[in-house]
């Protein structure tokens, strides 16, 4: 294979960081099987080859993978890539995971979006943040888990948009994403979301035990007290039956909500 | 207008001789003078014109008699020059309104009736015993065509009290008269013109085409003009010589699209004995000589004006609904729609001159003006043809689809990044027939504006979005619409600008395949290698992607904007990519053969 050249190449096309530090980086093991096996058109073992690159982990190894990836690889290949390159996640990475966050497969960009999560470059969260509107459904899924996994403030905006229809996958990101203030919007927002959706999303932050102070809780509890669909009570119930809500004041707010409700079936 | 084939002239004259050989004497005869020089000057000689153009009625006032639909009826007598309704009077009426001196005349019933114009009350009734086909009137006499199976007849009446003055019997069809300053113009068997002594029925002379029918006739105060849907020639003492070219004629060209327009009422269409719907399509030629000045086409809701070399100059589009009359004054051309709206527009530019309300409550069917030589004289409304044949490409009747191909071939042809945005505006239009998208997608890729490029990648920025709702709109069309502009003198910076929205799309997930080939064909073609970076990058993302890679239209777009735009390094590109075991084996031997290896 004419790497370098390719390499080289790469730098005046793409303005590849990692096309141009492929030039100057020295492995520390031999990989060269590896990367040999990842040019080669044996699609099977050119995904042993990242992952194995992946798990070697070292500089050279990375780079390979960031090598690979902008060279271009079939959507199969691509994504074991990008999961490897995340394993050691490096500024640098950004570019080429970025490149792989518009493809036209769905499964890659849903990949590549998972992968972003990992970098807090701002270019990484707006590629998160295109993904809540992505029209594949899978993208928008990996798009919300990637903007709760990576606190991409910038993303609520699109995820109430999504909240609203009725996408799970918002809802728990808005979740973890939530402090007192998100919480407070979130429970504003009945009458104009579906209720299940904004019940899940309620619920889910009185399950976290970070989320507070108690106060909070109260407060979201009496939110999803004003739900009338019956995920209402599932939410409260799920937050009685979790340990998060042991000896808490909202636990008793809630068992109360709950008792209300039942007993008036 | 109905056709009117050899075969047809044959019956006519076979029935005609027939009934020369059986019936009396008639005044229109087979055999008779025609084309005589020094009878027809004679005979124009004896017309009583005015000095200048004028209304017909003795008022001198210029005038709309207007009929509106219902159970019965109505007339409703306009002054054109006050802006007010004269008077109305219900009627049932069943033909045109014929105008004479200070009279109207209808056909109600199995009847004639004249009513005076002062206040429309019945003047006298004359029952027909015949079918009628048409009649015209003078300022004293009214002229009445009527026929049976095998005979017509040319009655006078007295406009004063319906006093039968004379009748002419004809051996054949006889279409709808004409009258003008004391003569009547007869058309008859569809070849001849006779030209009639209003008070004594008289033959004068008569007139023959070398070449075409006569079934068309338009007479203002001063002029007359006599053809068929071919043209119309001047009425003038030259008339006689046939076949010379003496006398103008007017020949003007008629878009395709605008089907069915006529230069007038064909004198022996029995539909047409009333107002039709052929009163919406009518040509108007834009001075007494001909199309030399230019002329115009009413085509229901819409007016357009054109050169005398047929490339159109003005557009008006009527809002909403139709117009059913129309009439050009000399001054002016004037329309009534079928919501009772006047509208005057200069004939040179298109600008609104009048505009006024009947007052009609009921729908218009159709009007007839007593105008001649009017002029309004209020401040005009600049025309606006961009606003016009815009409103024409987006009106919803699907009847108009091929006027709205007109119009926007014409604003095509327009300068200007504005008229590119209405043009795009077209393409983003839901409801707007394929077929038209097609053109108009054609005509942006020949229009090669430079000036619309920021029209155009201003279109470049809605992408799809879930949240949105949004979609690219027209995106193919609109990198078509810039690869048209390779070559042309761009701007440096809206370059740059148009290539970052390209590449919006050529990096987007959802562009689909047949949408990059024209991105990349785009990008190639204004890019001036700036667009290469980019070209090689996604190049290389799918060039071993199973379903874009294999793509062959993609394959050739792409290979062919690096190799053909590319230098040194993009065809070392090429060559790795071909080496390269996981490239779609299609796309490797595309690059092979362009490289020549």
């Amino acid at each position: 294979m004419k790497r370098m050249a390719i390499g080289a190449l790469l730098a005046v096309l793409t303005g590849s960081a990692a096309a141009q530090k492929a030039k100057k980086k020295v492995p520390d093991r031999d990989i060269s099987a590896d990367v040999a096996a990842v040019y080669g058109a044996d699609v099977e073992a050119a995904g042993k080859a990242v992952e194995q690159l992946g798990a070697i982990g070292t500089p050279a190894a990375h780079e390979a993978l960031l090598d690979a990836l902008a060279m271009g690889l079939t959507p199969s290949v691509a994504m074991l890539a990008l999961q490897a390159l995340a394993l050691h996640p490096a500024p640098p990475d950004v570019l080429a995971i970025r490149r792989y966050a518009g493809h036209h497969d769905p499964a890659t960009r849903s990949t590549a979006i998972s992968s972003l999560a990992l970098y807090p470059d701002p270019k990484a969260r707006a590629a998160i943040v295109a993904g809540l509107h992505d029209p594949a459904g899978m993208v928008r899924t990996a798009a919300a888990r990637a903007a709760a996994k990576g606190r991409v403030r910038d993303a609520t905006e699109s995820l109430i948009a999504l909240l609203a229809r009725g996408e799970e996958s918002a809802a728990k990101a808005l979740a973890q994403l939530a402090d007192t203030e998100l919480a407070r919007t979130l429970a504003d927002q009945l009458g104009k979301v579906p209720e299940a959706t904004l019940a899940l999303a309620l619920g889910q932050i009185l399950l976290r035990a970070d989320f507070g102070p108690d106060q909070s809780k109260v407060e979201v509890v009496r939110a999803i007290a004003k739900i009338q669909d019956a995920a209402a009570v599932t939410a409260l119930t799920d937050y009685i039956d979790s340990p998060v809500s042991q000896g808490k004041a909202s636990r008793a707010e809630a068992e109360g909500i709950v008792d209300a409700r039942l007993g008036g079936k | 207008m109905r056709a009117w084939g050899a075969s047809n002239m044959r019956a006519a004259i076979a029935i005609a001789l027939v009934a020369a050989a059986c019936g009396p004497k008639a005044t229109f005869r087979l055999s008779s003078d025609e084309n005589n020089a020094y009878e027809l000057g004679q005979a124009l000689s004896k017309r009583k014109l005015p000095a200048s153009p004028q209304p017909l009625n003795t008022a001198g006032e210029p005038r709309a008699f207007v009929l509106t639909a219902g159970s019965p009826k109505t007339i409703v007598a306009y002054s054109l020059a006050s802006g007010n309704a004269l008077w109305k009077t219900d009627a049932d009426v069943q033909s045109r309104i014929v105008v004479g001196g200070d009279f109207i005349v209808t056909k109600e019933g199995e009847d004639i009736v004249a009513r005076g114009q002062d206040n429309g009350a019945a003047r006298w009734r004359v029952h027909l015993d015949h079918e009628f086909v048409g009649a015209a009137a003078d300022q004293e006499r009214v002229y009445v065509v009527t026929k049976s199976s095998d005979e017509a007849w040319l009655t006078a009446y007295d406009g004063g009290d319906g006093g039968k003055l004379w009748s002419d019997a004809a051996q054949g069809s006889l279409g709808a008269p004409a009258a003008q300053g004391g003569v009547v113009y007869q058309p008859f068997l569809a070849q001849w013109l006779a030209i009639v002594d209003g008070a004594t029925g008289q033959q004068l002379t008569r007139l023959r085409n070398e070449d075409q029918q006569i079934s068309v006739l338009r007479v203002t105060s001063q002029q007359a003009f006599y053809g068929s849907k071919k043209g119309l020639t001047v009425l003038d003492a030259n008339s006689a010589t046939v076949g010379a070219g003496a006398s103008p004629f007017a020949k003007v060209k008629v878009p395709d699209q605008l089907e069915r327009t006529a230069y007038g009422r064909d004198a022996y269409d029995p539909v047409q004995v009333s107002y039709t719907a052929a009163d919406r399509s009518r040509i108007f030629l834009g001075s007494a000589s001909g199309a030399a000045a230019g002329y115009a086409i009413h085509y229901f809701r819409f007016v357009l004006g054109f050169e005398a070399d047929g490339t159109l100059k003005w557009a008006y589009s009527h809002p909403r609904v139709e117009l059913v009359a129309s009439e050009h004054t000399g001054q002016v051309i004037v329309g009534i729609s079928s919501s009772g709206d006047l509208v005057a527009l200069e004939p040179s530019t298109g600008a609104v001159r009048a505009r006024k309300s009947l007052g009609t409550t009921a729908p218009v069917l159709g009007a007839t003006f007593d105008a001649d030589g009017w002029s309004p004289g209020e401040q005009s409304e600049a025309g606006d043809t961009v606003a016009a044949l815009v409103s024409i490409a987006l009106d919803r009747d699907a009847r108009f689809d091929r006027v709205k191909e007109l119009a926007v071939t014409a604003l095509a042809k327009l300068p200007g990044p504005d008229v590119t945005g209405q043009l795009l505006a077209v393409l983003s239009d839901d409801r707007a027939p394929q077929h038209l998208k097609d053109t108009v997608v054609d005509l942006l890729v020949m229009r090669r504006d430079p000036g619309s490029l920021p029209v155009l990648t201003a279109q470049l920025g809605v992408h799809t979005d879930y949240i949105a709702g949004t979609e690219p709109e027209a995106l193919a069309a609109i990198a078509r619409a810039i690869s048209g502009l390779a070559d042309a003198p761009l701007d440096p910076g809206q370059v740059t600008a148009a290539l970052a929205a390209l590449q919006t799309h050529l990096d987007a997930a959802t562009t689909a395949s047949d949408e990059l080939v024209h991105v990349i064909g785009a990008m190639s073609a204004i890019g001036g290698g700036a667009e290469l970076p980019a070209l090689g990058s996604h190049f290389l993302l799918y060039h071993s992607d199973d379903t874009l890679g294999g793509d062959a239209s993609w394959q050739k777009a792409i290979v062919t904007a690096l190799h053909t735009r590319g230098g040194p390094q993009e065809r070392e590109l090429l060559r790795q990519v071909a080496a390269d075991p996981r490239t779609r084996p299609s796309l490797a031997t595309l690059v092979q053969e362009t490289l020549g290896e």
